[in-house]
């Protein structure tokens, strides 16, 4: 981090958010990854960042993390600032990469004694929350087999185990669920929430807008390695202005459908983009009646109505222009 | 140290859980010495003499006169001591035909048939046999001479040992010309190879297993690690150690190994242990440098064996470094294996201590600190890229 000299007066970051990023950047060669990012996470809540590959997320957590430095900004962990020489903050979190970091060639339970001691952590103390965690994520009875001979979601639980192994205050999962069968998806999504409910503070990254809006109290909205934007599902969504959009496809008169669209009070704005036409809409489920009467009264033969209510997706495509997935 | 010690322990035990490894690290380098010391090894120019007939006066005389030239005198059936001559491991076989034990109880003329090895020593043991039987001989003409005088056997006897007591025995030495045979004198039959197989495979085992820390490097563990509240330095030492500590459990299971199996003499232990510390640094840093650098596991295997081999060919891992050409000798200590080799040589064989291989010693912790350094350097740099 840039400056290793602790900071007061931010007491807030300091004292009640277990996790504080402030203007955190990072470039590689020309490559501006991680711009000027900033955001807190408090006690059991579970923050967001939502982008698409290459927005910069992973990038955030590395730095985070203490995994890479930061060319600038700073990042406090339970009111403790990080530093390449003062590492004993990372003791505060539990990293789950997206990658399967576990040892192929040794058991659940020597991967767990393995990073526990990594931890700080020895004796009898390691001994019984390595027993804690493998019954905690289902694994008790495999504690010694080699988890190279593991299922997939049985790997997943285990790599989420290391993260929990020392109790910490922020749990970091970079997308978790990437290649996982929809039944262990839904495993780790479950567990997510369990523990926020206990009371950890998650930093949880992802790309799936349906991950986003299920599991995160706040959502940061990254691109191109700035955070976009900031806020509830609610608030985001209100960004977009709460409009919804109707698409009308279909034949016959549409410069005369056009016109008469734009006369009705719900309808904001209408587009031709020359396969449909695309209404911007106020309240579209009790509008869609008139604007269908309407149309096919001005002489358009419809083909089909499709209505898009604002969701998080709507809302990175309106800040970036681009789809999450793109 | 908590942290280094445990990524060590994971490194060796992830070596350790390798099945592949049971073969390669633990039965194929004993194969090897068991080969190599009944193909190529030997007592060598000392070995003595094979002694072939029926028991009986003249064999037991021959045997007490061979004996008291100090040499080692074993008997053999005929077809077992050619062999062993013509393996290098008797310096010469004696062969007493059926009816010479008669034919030299009747005072006959008596015909015997020595079999030497080629060389200088095979030379100088032809020659001692036939003093022996030669001074047998004359024994026995001198005994004959003083019986016909009329003197008692027992008598004449008696004066025969007085007299031979007042001379000084003559002793003629040979000096071998030859550097190879000079150099193994007094080897015993696996020592060469153990200390060939001991270089190749330490270093082979540590360059092969790379592959391992490219996989922890890949899957993200060594990122992981970084996460924890530990410097990025106790990770890589830990990294470092556990390499290090892979290539001394290989070279102290051959050292142990063939020290129980074969009864080799690897000379002064902490000296020998030194040397394997030593040497077992270079190949921990190449190690690392190796896994840093390769980013595919198969690939870094097969570099890694096709450099342990090559290394080990020029080295005096796979021949010894005395039969090189001076040129080839000169060349060959580019390599860790050859100030290695250098090492072990003059505390095996030459009954060197701890001063005389410092130089040695010195050269192997340069080397170290050099792939030590860049291997560190190169994985710090990997992992970064990697993230």
């Amino acid at each position: 981090m840039a400056g290793d000299e602790d900071q007061v007066g931010d007491t807030r970051g300091a004292v009640d958010d277990v996790l504080v990023v402030d203007g955190l950047s990072r470039r590689f060669g020309e490559l501006r990854a991680v711009d000027e990012v900033s955001f807190r996470i408090a006690p059991g809540e579970t923050y967001g960042l939502l982008g698409p590959n290459g927005a910069g997320k992973t990038t955030t957590i590395s730095m985070v993390a203490g995994l890479i430095r930061a060319d600038a900004g700073t990042v406090r962990v339970a009111g403790q600032r990080m530093s390449p020489s003062h590492p004993q903050p990372k003791r505060h979190i539990g990293l789950v990469p997206q990658d399967l970091a576990i040892y192929p060639e040794l058991s659940a339970r020597e991967n767990l004694v393995f990073f526990g001691r990594l931890q700080g952590m020895g004796g009898a103390d390691l001994k019984g929350r390595v027993q804690e965690v493998l019954e905690l994520i289902g694994l008790a009875d495999r504690a010694k087999d080699k988890s190279k001979n593991f299922s997939g979601g049985m790997k997943r639980r285990l790599n989420i185990g290391i993260g929990l192994l020392h109790e910490p205050h922020l749990l970091i999962l970079d997308e978790p669920t990437v290649g996982v069968d929809p039944q262990s998806r839904n495993s780790i999504l479950e567990s997510v929430e369990r523990l926020s409910t206990a009371g950890m503070a998650v930093l949880y990254t992802t790309h799936y807008m349906e991950e986003a809006e299920r599991l995160c109290d706040r959502i940061g909205i990254i691109d191109t390695g700035r955070i976009q934007a900031e806020g509830t599902r609610d608030e985001l969504i209100r960004l977009t202005g709460g409009v919804d959009q109707i698409r009308l496809a279909g034949t016959g008169d549409l410069t005369h459908a056009i016109e008469s669209l734009r006369e009705l009070p719900a309808v904001e704005q209408v587009d031709h983009d020359g396969l449909a036409l695309r209404l911007t809409v106020h309240g579209a489920p009790t509008a869609v009646a008139e604007i269908v009467t309407r149309a096919t009264g001005a002489g358009m033969s419809l083909a089909d109505v499709e209505i898009t209510r604002p969701d998080l997706e709507s809302v990175f495509l309106q800040l970036t222009g681009k789809a999450l997935r793109d | 140290m908590r942290p280094v010690a445990a990524v060590a322990w994971a490194e060796l035990l992830r070596f350790l859980r390798d099945r592949s490894n049971i073969f390669f690290v633990f039965v194929f380098p004993m194969l090897l010495v068991f080969v190599l010391g009944s193909t190529f090894g030997g007592a060598g120019t000392q070995g003595g003499v094979r002694v072939v007939g029926e028991s009986g006066a003249l064999r037991d005389a021959l045997v007490a006169q061979l004996e008291s030239q100090d040499l080692s005198v074993r008997m053999a059936d005929e077809d077992e001591a050619l062999e062993q001559v013509s393996r290098g491991r008797a310096a010469a076989g004696l062969i007493l035909p059926d009816g010479v034990e008669e034919a030299y109880a009747r005072g006959d003329r008596i015909e015997l048939e020595i079999v030497p090895t080629s060389g200088a020593a095979g030379l100088a043991m032809r020659q001692q046999v036939a003093t022996a039987v030669e001074t047998l001989q004359l024994d026995r003409a001198a005994l004959g001479a003083l019986t016909q005088r009329g003197i008692e056997a027992p008598a004449a006897e008696a004066a025969l040992d007085a007299a031979r007591g007042r001379v000084t025995p003559s002793r003629v030495t040979v000096r071998d010309v030859d550097d190879v045979a000079q150099a193994f004198s007094g080897v015993g039959q696996f020592e060469v190879g153990a200390t060939s197989q001991l270089l190749l495979f330490v270093f082979l085992t540590s360059l092969a297993g790379s592959s391992t820390l490219i996989q922890a490097r890949r899957e993200g563990v060594i990122a992981r690690s970084f996460s924890a509240p530990v410097r990025s330095g106790q990770v890589l030492l830990g990294q470092t150690t556990g390499r290090f500590a892979i290539a001394m459990f290989q070279g102290l299971y051959i050292m142990i190994a063939t020290t129980l199996i074969f009864d080799v003499d690897w000379g002064d232990p902490l000296l020998a242990v030194l040397i394997l510390a030593c040497f077992g640094a270079v190949a921990a840093g190449a190690a690392m440098l190796l896994g840093s650098l390769v980013d595919n596991e198969a690939a870094a295997s097969g570099i890694g064996v096709g450099l342990g081999l090559v290394l080990a060919g020029l080295g005096g891992g796979m021949a010894p470094l005395e039969i090189f050409s001076d040129t080839l000798r000169t060349v060959a200590h580019i390599t860790p294996h050859a100030w290695a080799y250098d090492a072990f040589a003059d505390i095996q064989r030459r009954g060197g201590g701890m001063i005389d291989i410092l130089p040695q010693l010195g050269v192997l912790l340069a080397m170290a600190a050099v792939v030590l350094a860049a291997g560190t350097w190169s994985l710090r740099r990997s992992v970064e890229r990697s993230l």
